[in-house]
């Protein structure tokens, strides 16, 4: 999978969260969940949850705990997609 | 220093769901989960844990800068007055208030006095909410440090930490600002002697 069609798998996942549009429109990498896109620190877990249901993946409190931006949920997905 | 969480209950209702699989797990440890499967009411239960746990995550990352997610590693247990809160070495108290609307909760190190409130807010963007967070705690140090609010200014630090400043001068006063759904709350305490504060709401 492209980190391209891994955005657009993501963005799917977010949207329901998101509470600043214009931040979500121009989602990029450096999109950080909480600073930008004001997703509230109670919906994280559901992007989590989210997140190993769409890929079939488990994520450990390890890899939670980074889950704050777009690029850390890429690399953690791609490194449980490749394990 | 202090931290604060509120959770709008309706808000909690309508926008997550407690009971899909592995979230229990994903947020709290086993003797957490055990608290919530032997409550009368779960669902308050679940979200009473997740505030103080909030409460207590913004209370460490003011005396450790830091931003990271990681709620199951900061476990409450009840003593008879207060939760306690540990994470690594970092211990921490929590009261909470429950009301039919919301669950606040306030974190301290120590027991300490301190301002706070909770007021009602429209639902809507989260930055228009932040302004009118921002507006009620200036107010709200104005009149207990006796400061002009047009001298005061709330700055993030990188990682999101709100601090004090009264002209271009960071001031030894330590704040917390939460907001969720229908509400908004605030903490504020002085840093350096608790006696100009007047009240507490918990």
């Amino acid at each position: 999978m492209t980190n391209d069609q891994l955005i657009t798998k993501l963005k799917a996942i977010i949207a329901p969260y998101v509470q600043d549009e214009a931040a979500f429109a121009t989602l990029n990498e450096t999109t950080d969940f909480v600073k930008d896109l004001k997703i509230n620190s109670a919906n994280l877990v559901d992007i989590i949850l989210d997140i190993e249901d769409e890929f079939d993946i488990r994520l450990e409190n390890e890899d939670m705990e980074k889950m704050l931006d777009v690029k850390a949920a890429i690399d953690i997905i791609n490194t449980k997609l490749a394990s | 220093m202090i931290g604060n969480d509120i959770v709008d209950l309706k808000e909690a209702k309508l926008k997550s769901n407690w009971q899909r699989p592995r979230f229990l797990e994903k947020l709290f440890t086993q003797k957490e989960q055990q608290f919530i499967y032997n409550s009368d009411n779960a669902f308050l239960m679940v979200w009473r844990l997740w505030s103080i746990k909030e409460a207590a995550y913004k209370l460490y990352t003011q005396l450790n800068p830091s931003r990271f997610y990681n709620p199951k590693q900061f476990e409450c247990d009840m003593n008879s007055l207060d939760y306690i809160v540990r994470y690594k070495d970092f211990q921490c108290f929590v009261k909470t208030k429950i009301s039919t609307q919301y669950i606040l909760s306030e974190a301290r190190l120590v027991s300490c006095e301190m301002i706070s409130d909770c007021i009602e807010i429209p639902n809507n963007f989260s930055k228009i909410q932040s302004s009118i967070m921002t507006s009620y705690v200036l107010n709200a140090i104005s009149n207990a440090f006796s400061i002009t609010k047009e001298q005061l200014k709330i700055v993030k630090s990188e990682f999101g930490i709100p601090q004090i400043y009264q002209n271009s001068k960071k001031i030894n006063i330590s704040i917390s600002i939460s907001h969720h759904g229908n509400y908004g709350a605030y903490a504020i305490c002085d840093l350096v002697s608790s006696s100009a504060v007047e009240r507490s709401l918990i």
